[in-house]
């Protein structure tokens, strides 16, 4: 595959430490397009070493807008189904530009590893000194030890190594849309996480049309209906809950966004320091960015303060542990506070509510958020789904991707023909979509 | 005409940075850019943009938009550890020419989601 791709896929054997890496063929493009249908496909293919696919989307890492997201595929513990979780933040960018568009991990490695990708290398490294730390402490040791402060990272705390099955793979230091145990995977073939640098090259067959396309599709989003709405709270307050706007407001610093994302749909808030204040903070760790609705939420129901729901997810972001559930399973426990919480994080065990048939992650509102979508309304389950679906192919920010009509398959399949000169059609999507969903 | 940043309206998404490494490359690639999101503050939040000049940096952050020399900053290896910018020091890069060869006008202004960036 010559364009819109490394053109490799790397295979990482962690039970014999063999690294190897194939081509990604046309043919394969030309069947499934990209993303978590590419990835299902190599998880199917390299099955027998209960794979972890890591992998990036057909448009991942360009000016297409919201092109940011990667995705993890591999069967829940939780679920026993085949799932991707999303990759977001610029966690999916730096893979795009690290070397690989896909990255399979089997087998179990005999000693902590984790994975070294950068500019089209693969390492197996020790995680002998990380092991045991939590997910703020390793991504910080990687950083320092590699010397790059930019390096992006997926990664387990303690409850992957524990294996418990509420366990999450982070990004960096924040929380993830895995809602599926995929920490525990990690987990249990010893790997800590993998960390990504990248400063490859992709080139496009028809590099002019492909931007002018992107423009044209980007002029459109902005004047959709999310234009003027920012944050968490706009999102909690487009799916009923209202009050968390207010509730939150007081100690809300600043929104960001995923990389070329045309909405921020992440929030840090400062819990040790003025809110307000826009200069360099004093402490080095003042808050924390939220990126997980469901947890907020779920913490907002125990009728605590929002200091105290931030500090619980922070809690939860360290120690690596699914937010959203950790909070379901207090709140019918009747535990409240962070001590309390905090200290059940390694006992905490119990059936979890995760919306929709476990292929694609709850932590995306099941939705249309602000934009009004033509084709939501007669079954909306199989409008998220097949939202999700083609995002997932495409590397489109799945919580963009509810919210923007004007983003719509046609687009997709005209810009990644235009980008890659594989010619990809309705019936190819379609394809790629029904495999997914099967 | 130059470029006005509005660091608060900016989200760090890098679209700017991208598009200007596209004009630069004729791909999508972040080595050449002029402008950059700086973000290695990402415990902080603390995060903006830097464009090299012909004769300065503009550096565009949460609390206001500064012009510093080139050499004079952190973001320079004159003061030793690169801190805010991207793999390439500022100083290699090449100064911002308002992309004044191609039809679309600057590729930063064009891509910015959030119309963080204006000309002046």
């Amino acid at each position: 595959m010559e364009y819109l791709s490394a053109n490799k896929i790397l295979v990482v054997d962690l039970t014999s430490a063999e690294v190897t890496d194939d081509e990604l063929s046309d043919e394969l493009v030309r069947e499934k397009i990209g993303g978590a249908a590419v990835a299902k496909h190599l998880y199917e293919q390299h099955a027998d070493g209960d794979p972890i696919v890591i992998g990036t989307g057909l448009l991942t890492g360009t000016l297409f807008p919201a092109a940011a997201a990667g995705v993890i595929t591999a069967k829940s513990p939780v679920t026993g189904k085949i799932s991707h979780c999303p990759i977001t933040l610029k966690v999916g960018l730096e893979i795009q530009y690290a070397g690989f568009d896909y990255i399979v991990i089997k087998g179990k490695s005999p000693e902590p590893a984790f994975l070294w990708i950068h500019d089209g290398v693969a390492d197996i490294s020790s995680a002998a000194d990380v092991w045991g730390k939590n997910v703020w402490e390793t991504t910080d040791t990687w950083r320092k030890v590699m010397g790059d402060d930019l390096i992006q990272t997926i990664v387990i705390g303690k409850a992957g190594e524990d294996q418990s099955e509420l366990a999450q793979v982070c990004y960096n230091y924040w929380a993830s849309g895995d809602r599926w145990g995929f920490g525990k995977n990690f987990g249990a073939k010893n790997l800590k996480g993998l960390a990504f640098r990248g400063m490859g090259l992709l080139e496009m067959a028809d590099a002019e049309e492909f931007v002018e396309l992107a423009l044209d599709v980007l002029e459109e989003v902005k004047e959709g209906e999310f234009v003027g709405k920012k944050g968490i709270g706009d999102i909690c307050t487009a799916i009923g809950e209202a009050d968390i706007d207010t509730w939150l407001a007081p100690i809300v610093h600043r929104h960001s966004a995923c990389y070329n994302t045309p909405y921020a749909t992440n929030t840090f808030v400062f819990l040790d320091e003025d809110a307000q204040k826009m200069s360099e903070p004093e402490h080095s760790e003042p808050g924390f960015l939220i990126t997980d609705i469901f947890g907020l939420i779920g913490f907002k129901k125990m009728g605590i303060s929002a200091v105290e729901a931030c500090n619980l997810l922070k809690a939860c972001a360290k120690y690596g542990i699914d937010a959203a559930a950790v909070a379901e399973l207090s709140l019918a426990t009747g535990k409240k506070t962070l001590a309390e919480i905090q200290g059940s994080f390694a006992t905490l065990v119990g059936a979890v509510t995760r919306p929709g048939s476990g292929i694609f992650s709850p932590w995306c509102p099941n939705q249309p958020l602000f934009g009004k979508f033509d084709d939501a309304g007669d079954d909306p389950t199989a409008w998220w789904e097949r939202r999700m679906a083609v995002a997932s192919i495409f590397g489109i920010h799945p919580i963009f991707s509810v919210m923007s009509p004007e983003i719509t398959e046609d687009d997709l399949l005209e810009i990644a023909t235009v980008g890659t000169e594989v010619e990809l059609s309705q019936d190819t999507l379609d394809n790629a979509v029904n495999y997914l969903l099967k | 005409m130059a470029l006005k940043i509005d660091a608060l309206k900016c989200t760090g998404c890098m679209a700017c940075e991208m598009a200007c490494g596209y004009h630069r490359d004729d791909g999508f690639a972040l080595l050449s850019s002029c402008i950059v999101a700086y973000r290695t503050k990402e415990k902080k939040d603390y995060f903006g943009v830097i464009l090299k000049r012909e004769e300065d940096l503009l550096i565009a952050r949460p609390e206001g938009t500064e012009i510093k020399r080139i050499g004079e900053t952190e973001e320079t290896p004159a003061a030793g550890k690169q801190q805010d910018a991207s793999a390439k020091p500022m100083l290699l890069r090449e100064a911002c020419d308002l992309c004044e060869e191609m039809d679309l006008g600057p590729m930063c202004i064009k891509f910015c989601p959030f119309d963080a960036i204006s000309e002046d």
